[in-house]
């Protein structure tokens, strides 16, 4: 005579403990992330050691090496930058103009744009760059 | 007299199924995770409010200012001398030492990197100066 063991019943996981590192991990990264538009180009900022934090908001100019313009992650002419640019500071004259170069971009474009961007009417332009922990 | 006392039954609670919530913050995760490139940025001002419109802290060639010029392969340069950076550390520390105040220009060349002037603008800043000008020169038209 065979005795059969009895099959045991699957015990049922929970789930709870699942739903609870989900959505830590969500609520972690909509607070650490900030959306904001990349350049349609590669661009490497240059390596800073006394550079302060980066604040959110504000006009994000991309500059690639070979002197091409980006606007809020888009291309842009010199011709359309002023309208779009003077429009932007009309309405908020205090905006932040961040400049998001390649490190490798001479400064003949660099400096040009930022005499440009003054004569806009920006007052607050920036540089970003990496921190160079050095 | 004995009365008849009816119950309903307590009505059973209805569950809520949390699958389609798991789903849907999975799929908000996996999106974060995904689309999300984490860069650690700072910014260097470039131009700020109280430069708008004021004049030189002090003429450049006057003896108070300390030009640096940045050629345009690079090298920071003192007086027509090439300075390496531990000089240039050492002459701008002693500047400022004598006077804190010391204005400091700096003249790029346009053929120089941005790279380059970043870390001219460092070694400045972390020597103590405080009045740093940048000389831009006008675009040819």
């Amino acid at each position: 005579m065979r005795l059969r063991r009895p099959a045991r019943p699957a015990e049922r996981e929970t789930v709870v403990a699942l739903i609870d590192v989900t959505f830590f991990l969500l609520i972690f990264f909509m607070l650490v992330g900030r959306l904001d538009a990349t350049a349609p180009f590669a661009v490497k900022p240059p390596l800073g050691q006394t550079g302060t934090d980066l604040p959110a908001g504000g006009i994000t100019l991309s500059l690639s090496p070979q002197g091409d313009l980006a606007l809020d992650g888009t291309h842009i002419t010199p011709a359309a930058l002023a309208d779009t640019v003077t429009a932007r500071l009309a309405r908020s004259p205090q905006t932040l103009v961040r400049i998001n170069a390649d490190q490798g971009t001479e400064l003949r474009h660099v400096l040009a744009l930022i005499t440009r961007l003054e004569d806009l009417g920006a007052t607050d332009v920036a540089l970003i760059v990496t921190p160079d922990a050095r | 007299m004995a009365g008849l006392a009816l119950k309903r039954p307590a009505a059973r609670r209805s569950l809520i199924s949390v699958v389609s919530m798991i789903d849907v913050m999975m799929i908000l995760l996996f999106f974060f995770m995904v689309t999300s490139t984490y860069l650690n940025l700072d910014m260097v001002p470039a131009l700020q409010k109280s430069d708008a419109g004021a004049g030189p802290a002090s003429a450049p060639g006057q003896d108070a200012t300390l030009m640096i010029r940045l050629a345009a392969d690079g090298r920071a340069m003192v007086g027509g001398q090439v300075m390496a950076g531990a000089d240039l550390t050492a002459l701008l520390a002693a500047r400022i030492a004598a006077d804190p105040l010391t204005p400091v220009v700096l003249f790029p060349s346009g053929g120089a990197h941005l790279q380059d002037l970043i870390a001219v603008m460092d070694i400045v800043t972390r020597a103590g100066a405080v009045r740093v000008k940048v000389i831009r020169l006008e675009a040819a038209p």
